[in-house]
């Protein structure tokens, strides 16, 4: 290579990375107007019977592991394999399935997040897992690699995206407590496309559902620039809160969505969120991760570590209250 | 040049093409079976990537998981792109420039344009219109320009008996646009037709070349799983190619290819054995040549690897390349490998007499190659390589443009 070629990489080797490294500038939070319909968060009155298996859509809505789906076409967008389907009722599918070799494997993540998140009264569209499913295009059938299933249901329309922002409840225990749980589980991409907006028609009712829908880089690491998604030896590394600063907890999180919970959560708000998915039985942890395919013993590991964490987290609120009591 | 007569040279080069092909056809069939019976839950694939002999440590690992997400070859995402397609072997061990693709409704419309500049200033420029999903994705038609500069091609010489000092180099600039259809026979399967004009260009000695009128049609048996990093399966892939002069009148010929890979997979899939064979032959009319960039060339990085880029070139050609890929970690091979090959004027005279042999590592996705090194040794010594492709990757298998020039 010649000198100028010399230089020109090593600018870029050198420049790349402090350009990287620059600290993300504060989001400024701004709430908006109320909107008529408008729910993050429902009051789970009936946590205890959830199904975490089929979730909150039921065994009716889901696919037919037996069925053969029909390719309408591939989806050309995010790290994982996309397509949208119909089944023999007609019905159409978007599905997200791994590449093989297993990297970055978003699917069954995003099954469990969405179990968790609906069984403490986040609304979630329905989604199911298949761990392999029969595909015909226009040049046959085979067997693929199985993934997650979202249905499009004619009630449940897709009105864009939200943004963390900007919206009707910054501020608000259910907002808290939803980047509460996100950071439980290490979700690494919480841009706002990630967020879907949905209306909601039943019979006259509707609503507008701000969902996160997105959620499968999760439950890995929270490595800045290449963080791990679905890698239980890597989540089970990561701890979960460090400390509390002038009132605010203080996340070990270091992904780029960092500042959007710095100096913005409080003990109460983990200790919320933490209480609701410390009503989850046992069983329920189970068979959210039994519904998106994992092994029993990956599962255990998961379920211990975000137990570990709902421990942490209700254990955090104790202590503040205890300290207030014992300073007055 | 005399006319092509298809007897081989040697019956141990028939022997080992054989072997290839018979590796190649027989995975072909294998891949074939198995389907299921309606009704029944399929059987859950087998997603996990082949575990390496040693522990992978952590940043191995995530180092395959950036360049699974940055570079992987997924290659179907709309919108903007960094392209680091290699131009030619000779250009620099890296690539980049901006590129834009886009599928419109429901993939039955692409459009992807790309252009890069290499390391040694080689630029290259592409713009591809295809109708992919025609008569139930039976059908695919296309076009694709292609425009290219490369600023210092190596020329040794015509013929096997060239020394390695003092190459001469010429700039070369083209321009290509062809029309192209495939037939899908089977998903495995392909019948592809390629018509186009090419205008090239030698800029350092400012001559007008001809311009040509070419053709070609190739029949591809493909069951590699991942072509840029393939563990298992093989390519069959036979071709007919004519080369018109449209201006001269004295550049006219045919050429014949063969290329017939296998990829063996052992020991639950932690070593593969990688084998590949290439003939290419001429036919030209009394009072036709083949021009020299047009002539295959041998050595570099895809072909003989101990010999400098461009080393040989003649109107044939033969190359064997045996690989055995050893995984130390998931996403790192330990490479053994030997290489044998010729370029002749006369076809029956071609031979695996230049030969290498070496090893390397390569740092791979399941996907694709991303990183390889190779240390070859040969008649002419020794030759360190970088790339950032797999060795065998057969790109005529996918490219519709005329090879320009004609490189493995």
């Amino acid at each position: 290579m010649t000198r100028r070629q010399w230089t020109l990489v090593a600018t870029v080797l050198v420049v790349a990375p402090i350009t990287a490294c620059a600290k993300a500038p504060r989001p400024s939070l701004q709430p908006s107007a109320p909107v008529a319909g408008a729910v993050l968060w429902v009051e789970p009155t009936d946590i205890a019977t959830r199904d975490l298996f089929y979730g909150p859509w039921g065994a009716e809505h889901a696919p037919d592991a037996t069925d053969t789906f029909t390719l309408v076409a591939s989806n050309h967008s995010g790290v994982n394999l996309a397509m949208t389907v119909t089944d023999s009722r007609h019905r159409e599918w978007s599905v997200k399935t791994p590449y093989l070799g297993g990297l970055d494997s978003e699917a069954p993540v995003e099954v469990v997040v969405s179990r968790l998140l609906s069984a403490v009264g986040y609304p979630q569209p329905a989604v199911y897992f298949l761990p392999a499913f029969r595909l015909t295009d226009d040049l046959g059938t085979r067997v693929m690699a199985g993934g997650r299933f979202r249905l499009q249901d004619a009630a449940l329309t897709d009105e864009g995206f939200w943004q963390w922002e900007e919206n009707p409840f910054i501020g608000t225990k259910p907002y808290q407590g939803l980047q509460v749980i996100l950071m439980m589980l290490n979700s690494t991409d919480l841009k706002n496309s990630n967020n879907t907006l949905y209306q909601r028609r039943t019979g006259d009712l509707v609503e507008q559902w701000y969902a996160v829908r997105d959620v499968g880089a999760a439950l890995g690491d929270y490595h800045r620039f290449i963080p791990r998604k679905n890698h239980i030896a890597a989540f089970e590394k990561t701890p979960f809160i460090v400390g509390v600063n002038n009132g605010y907890v203080d996340f070990a999180y270091q992904g780029s969505y960092r500042p959007f919970v710095e100096g913005r959560i409080t003990p109460a708000d983990v200790a919320w969120a933490s209480n609701w998915l410390g009503r989850l039985s046992d069983p329920q942890w189970q068979d959210a991760f039994r519904a998106a395919g994992y092994q029993p013993a990956d599962a255990s590991r998961f379920i211990a570590k975000l137990q570990q964490k709902v421990r942490e987290g209700q254990a955090l609120a104790n202590d503040i209250n205890r300290s207030s009591r014992d300073q007055k | 040049m005399t006319g092509c007569r298809p007897t081989l040279a040697g019956n141990w080069v028939v022997a080992g093409l054989a072997l290839v092909l018979a590796c190649g056809l027989s995975v072909t069939a294998t891949a074939q079976q198995g389907q299921p019976a309606p009704q029944d839950v399929p059987p859950t694939p087998e997603v996990a990537e082949p575990q390496g002999f040693i522990t992978e440590p952590g940043w191995l690992g995530r180092a395959a998981i950036f360049s699974d997400r940055k570079l992987g070859g997924g290659g179907n995402g709309n919108g903007f792109y960094v392209s680091t397609k290699s131009p030619i072997q000779g250009s620099g061990w890296i690539t980049l420039g901006p590129g834009y693709r886009h599928s419109f409704q429901d993939d039955r419309v692409l459009v992807d344009v790309s252009a890069g500049v290499s390391i040694k200033g080689y630029k290259v420029a592409e713009a591809k219109f295809e109708l992919p999903r025609l008569l139930r994705s039976r059908l695919v038609l296309g076009t694709i320009y292609r425009w290219q500069d490369f600023r210092a091609i190596k020329s040794y010489g015509e013929g096997p008996d060239t020394t390695e000092d003092n190459p001469s180099t010429y700039h070369l600039r083209s321009q290509n646009i062809v029309g192209y259809s495939t037939v899908r026979l089977a998903r495995w399967l392909e019948l592809n037709a390629s018509v186009g004009r090419l205008s090239p260009d030698i800029l350092s000695i400012g001559g007008d070349e001809p311009s040509f009128l070419h053709s070609e049609t190739s029949l591809v048996a493909d069951t590699r799983d991942f072509p840029d990093h393939p563990t298992r399966g093989g390519l069959v892939r036979v071709s007919a190619a004519r080369f018109n002069d449209r201006s001269a009148g004295l550049y006219t010929f045919n050429r014949y290819e063969s290329e017939v890979a296998g990829f063996i997979p052992l020991a639950r899939s932690r070593v593969v054995l990688a084998l590949r064979g290439w003939l290419v032959a001429a036919d030209t009319q009394p009072g036709q040549t083949v021009p020299e960039y047009l002539q295959p060339n041998l050595g570099g990085g895809h072909s003989l690897r101990s010999y400098p880029d461009f080393r040989f070139r003649d109107d044939n050609m033969l190359v064997g390349n045996m690989e055995l890929r050893v995984a130390l970690f998931t996403h790192l091979d330990a490479v053994a490998f030997a290489d044998g090959g010729s370029v002749s004027a006369r076809f029956n005279d071609l031979n695996l007499d230049q030969r290498s042999v070496g090893g390397g590592l390569r740092f791979h996705t399941r996907r694709a190659t991303i990183l390889r090194t190779d240390l070859a040794h040969g008649h002419e010594g020794w030759h360190v390589r970088f790339s950032l492709s797999e060795p065998l990757r057969m790109a005529r298998s996918t490219r519709r443009t005329a090879p320009f020039p004609f490189v493995p």
